[in-house]
């Protein structure tokens, strides 16, 4: 489904993303993981369109979508939620869903009729599904932490992606947050047969949930595969994990 | 015909070089404007009432010394030192305590800061036009190439270039000028390194203001001191500093050069748009460069 | 107080509002009716300014232009050409929206302060030729005496024009900020990184934007030539388009009717403060450093956080 092939990134000479391969089949939880700094969310945002790859090559769905806008990527069936929460803080809860769902469905720059009566049951469906439903009225930035992260989630959701990309969806959360998260994640790639590609430092939760493991290091991928692979893999042992 | 020829090209040529000399004080300015883009990254809108302060603070130096040349000399030092001062009380009483909010709140300061400072003026001087006289040295026209150019406008071209080297100097040689390019680049670097810079922007915005005074002062003789001074030059300085690249001074320098030259064209061949041309210019420049011709700070 | 009774009281205050302004020219002396005229001219101006600044986050610092020239399109109809009024009325609003797309085109390219600072120097060019060029638009004098047809004559019939198209201007408004667009434009106004990663175009919705904007705008400047009968190059100076944004801020960035509030009590403010004092620059200074101090959301947004906190209607 995704393909991303030798893809490159430097800022100022320092090359963050030097060569980072990735393959992500449809319906498959695959998890990136790596130390600080080697590249991860560098790599979530060249795949997205933020930044600018400097050589490489990103294909989805057999088409090339290395040198789209991020806007245009997502309409390509690709969302994504961010490390730092990334939600409109002035907009109520409700509103942060409805404009990605207004976005998928292209109502955008309509100005004539009142927002109320555009997308409603969709907006509901998803805070039901990430469980804010019962927050709708209050305003996006005067949630909790842990509840920014699932709104999160769900402005992403309101694109009807086919692949979702998280980056670190349980960062700064508790562990019963963690663990609702994880149900989530789980959950969505059954319900809703989404792919999920997310990067994560708590192993726990990636050898848990994802059928596919890369591993990244200093911005070049090391290894991909399964997770028992990735567990009997001695430089990973080495780079990464550590030798118990 | 020959020689009227001759005449004809040498009146241009000082026509030009008028033009640039009045390009130097637009430089001074804007300068100052731009290392306060730089540093605090706010358009500073109160910019050019401190410039018409300081052109009024020359016209009082002057006046108590009355016609001693020694009274323009002291005019040129003291009223920029007193429009630093102004904008020092401002600094420290009122705006440092904002600059952790949104840059729109910090260029309304500005705002209101103009309008109080405009107000003060007609308080202070009231509204009648008032004139600073330039030493007798500089004072009548030398004959350069066969034509007349006024000896003041030849001193305003030697001074610009003096205070373009001076401030290089100082930004690129001194440590205070080194922190306050580097907090220009990357606040949250100096701060870690121990610097408080909350007294460095509070220095760079001094020093701005201190800039447009002494363009004030320099320009007091050229002019009618008056309220009112200050909305002109202010929308230029802005122009002159965006052409630049935000924060650079040598842009601030080559903005200021297109802006006087453009000018004195217009008014050999246009007198009524002469004021068109240069915003032309402008407008040309940023089509192509949006973003200036010299690299920005930030 | 629950959102349900305001909902109910809000249309029977409006109604209420409209029917007090309705009477109001019967029962006032001319000079007031003429203030009220300025204030809602004025208050047209801020609610089209504030929907870019307020609401889309975009650092219009010129907004005057496109005011003046929705009023010299008007002027230069009336004095120069033998078209109908109407026309000269449509044209207003259009020209401003076009220079509006036309500006905006470049400016859209930048982010934040190069964007306001190409556009104060776009502005200023508009501004600098209308001040000059005496032939056409009359230079630094503008253009006085602009005869009006009967309709319009008289402070009184003004007056009902202007409160009818200033309602009819804040309907179509509120539809706007209430619309699929109006949220998507807060929404890049909050985060427009993560709009485009949701699928937004944020440069085109931004420019809608403008263009909205500055058709208003112009309206608001046609109706300006209607209450005074003349134009002046000042109607483009940015110290007005400096001054339109203090409204949006008094009254409050972040609500709907906010730039209204502002607007009338600028205006107020400005008449009855020059009545006593010739320092009103001076109290305006003043006051927006008190407000950038102490009440950074406007008058609106403080009573609208007392009224409901943490919940918000948008």
């Amino acid at each position: 489904m995704l393909v991303v092939e030798n893809i490159q990134k430097h800022f100022d000479g320092f090359k963050a993303v030097n060569g980072a391969c990735l393959s992500v089949e449809t319906g498959e939880i695959v998890a990136v993981i790596g130390p600080n700094g080697a590249g991860k969310t560098t790599l979530f945002n060249l795949i997205t369109g933020q930044l600018k790859p400097d050589g490489g090559k990103i294909t989805f769905s057999d088409e090339d979508i290395t040198f789209l806008p991020p806007h245009r990527i997502c309409k390509k069936g690709i969302a994504r939620s961010f490390q730092i929460a990334n939600i409109f803080h002035r907009l109520t809860v409700f509103r942060n869903v409805q404009v990605s769902v207004l976005s998928q469905k292209t109502r955008n720059l309509n100005v004539f009729f009142p927002s109320d009566r555009f997308f409603v049951e969709e907006t509901r469906a998803i805070m039901e599904s990430v469980g804010l439903a019962d927050k709708d009225r209050e305003i996006a930035g005067a949630l909790s932490h842990g509840d920014r992260r699932l709104l999160e989630i769900a402005v992403a959701l309101g694109n009807e992606p086919r692949l979702l990309i998280l980056d670190e969806p349980t960062a700064g959360m508790s562990p019963e947050e963690t663990a609702t998260t994880i149900q989530l994640i789980k959950r969505l790639a059954d319900t809703r047969g989404l792919t999920i590609l997310f990067c994560e430092h708590d192993m726990d939760v990636v050898f848990d949930v994802s059928h596919r493991i890369m591993v990244m290091e200093q911005g070049r991928t090391l290894i991909q595969g399964a997770p028992e692979e990735i567990k009997k893999n001695p430089e990973v042992q080495r780079a990464y994990l550590g030798n118990e | 015909m020959e020689a009227d020829q001759a005449v004809f090209l040498s009146a241009v040529g000082n026509h030009f070089l008028v033009g640039i000399s009045r390009a130097m004080i637009l430089f001074v300015v804007s300068a100052g404007l731009s290392f306060i883009l730089g540093v605090l990254r706010v358009p500073n809108v109160a910019h050019g009432s401190l410039y018409m302060i300081g052109a009024f603070f020359a016209h009082s130096v002057t006046t108590v010394f009355g016609g001693n040349p020694l009274g323009f000399w002291l005019a040129l030092l003291l009223a920029p030192l007193m429009v630093a001062a102004v904008s020092l009380v401002a600094e420290r009483a009122l705006f440092c305590h904002l600059y952790e909010r949104e840059h729109l709140m910090l260029l309304l300061f500005t705002f209101a800061l103009m309008l109080i400072l405009g107000d003060l003026v007609k308080l202070v001087w009231g509204a009648d036009y008032r004139s600073v006289t330039a030493p007798k040295i500089l004072q009548g026209s030398l004959t350069l190439f066969s034509s007349p150019i006024p000896k003041y406008n030849l001193f305003l071209l030697a001074v610009g270039p003096v205070i373009a080297v001076a401030l290089y100097l100082f930004s690129n040689k001194t440590r205070i000028g080194k922190i306050a390019r580097a907090a220009a680049l990357d606040r949250e670097m100096v701060s870690a390194i121990g610097i408080n810079v909350s007294w460095v922007f509070s220095f760079a915005f001094v020093l701005g203001c201190f800039l447009a005074g002494l363009g004030g002062a320099l320009v007091a003789p050229t002019v009618s001191v008056t309220l009112g001074m200050d909305h002109d030059i202010i929308i230029e300085a802005f122009l002159i500093v965006t052409i630049g690249g935000l924060g650079n001074m040598w842009g601030a320098m080559a903005g200021s050069l297109i802006f006087g030259i453009t000018q004195s064209f217009g008014v050999l061949i246009l007198p009524q748009f002469a004021i068109v041309f240069p915003y032309l210019a402008v407008v040309i420049v940023l089509l192509l460069k949006p973003k200036g011709l010299l690299k920005s700070v930030w | 107080m629950p959102v349900a009774s305001r909902k109910r009281i809000l249309p029977v205050f409006n109604v209420l509002l409209l029917g007090l302004l309705t009477v109001i020219p019967s029962i006032l002396p001319l000079f007031y009716i003429y203030i009220f005229s300025v204030i809602f001219v004025t208050a047209i101006l801020a609610m089209s300014l504030n929907m870019v600044v307020g609401h889309g986050g975009l650092y219009q610092f010129h907004h005057g232009v496109f005011y003046g020239i929705g009023a010299y399109t008007l002027a230069l109809m009336l004095t120069k050409t033998e078209l109908p009024i109407w026309a000269g009325f449509l044209a207003g609003p259009f020209c401003a929206a076009f220079a509006g797309l036309i500006i905006g085109l470049f400016c859209i390219r930048l982010n934040r302060l190069y964007f306001a600072m190409l556009q104060i120097s776009l502005g200023s060019l508009v501004w600098a030729v209308t001040f000059r060029w005496y032939k056409f638009t009359g230079g630094d004098d503008g253009i006085h005496g602009i005869s009006l047809p009967d309709a319009l004559l008289g402070i009184h019939r003004a007056y009902y024009v202007i409160l009818a198209v200033m309602a009819v201007c804040l309907i179509l408004m509120y539809r706007i900020y209430k619309s699929p667009f109006g949220i998507t434009l807060r929404a890049i106004r909050d985060n427009p990184e993560r709009c485009a990663a949701i699928g937004i175009n944020v440069r085109m919705h931004q420019l809608f934007a403008i263009v909205l904007a500055t058709f208003f705008a112009g309206v608001a400047g046609v109706l300006f030539v209607v209450v005074e009968r003349s134009v002046f190059p000042d109607l483009m100076f940015w110290v007005l388009s400096l001054e339109i944004m203090i409204m949006c801020l008094l009254g409050g960035w972040f609500t709907f009717a906010g730039p209204i509030l502002g607007a009338a009590i600028m205006v107020s403010l400005r008449t009855f403060a020059g009545v006593y004092t010739e320092y009103w620059t001076l109290i305006l200074g003043v006051l927006l450093i008190l407000l950038i101090f102490f009440l950074p959301e406007g008058v609106m947004g403080y009573l609208m956080k007392k009224i409901q906190p943490r919940k918000a209607d948008s």
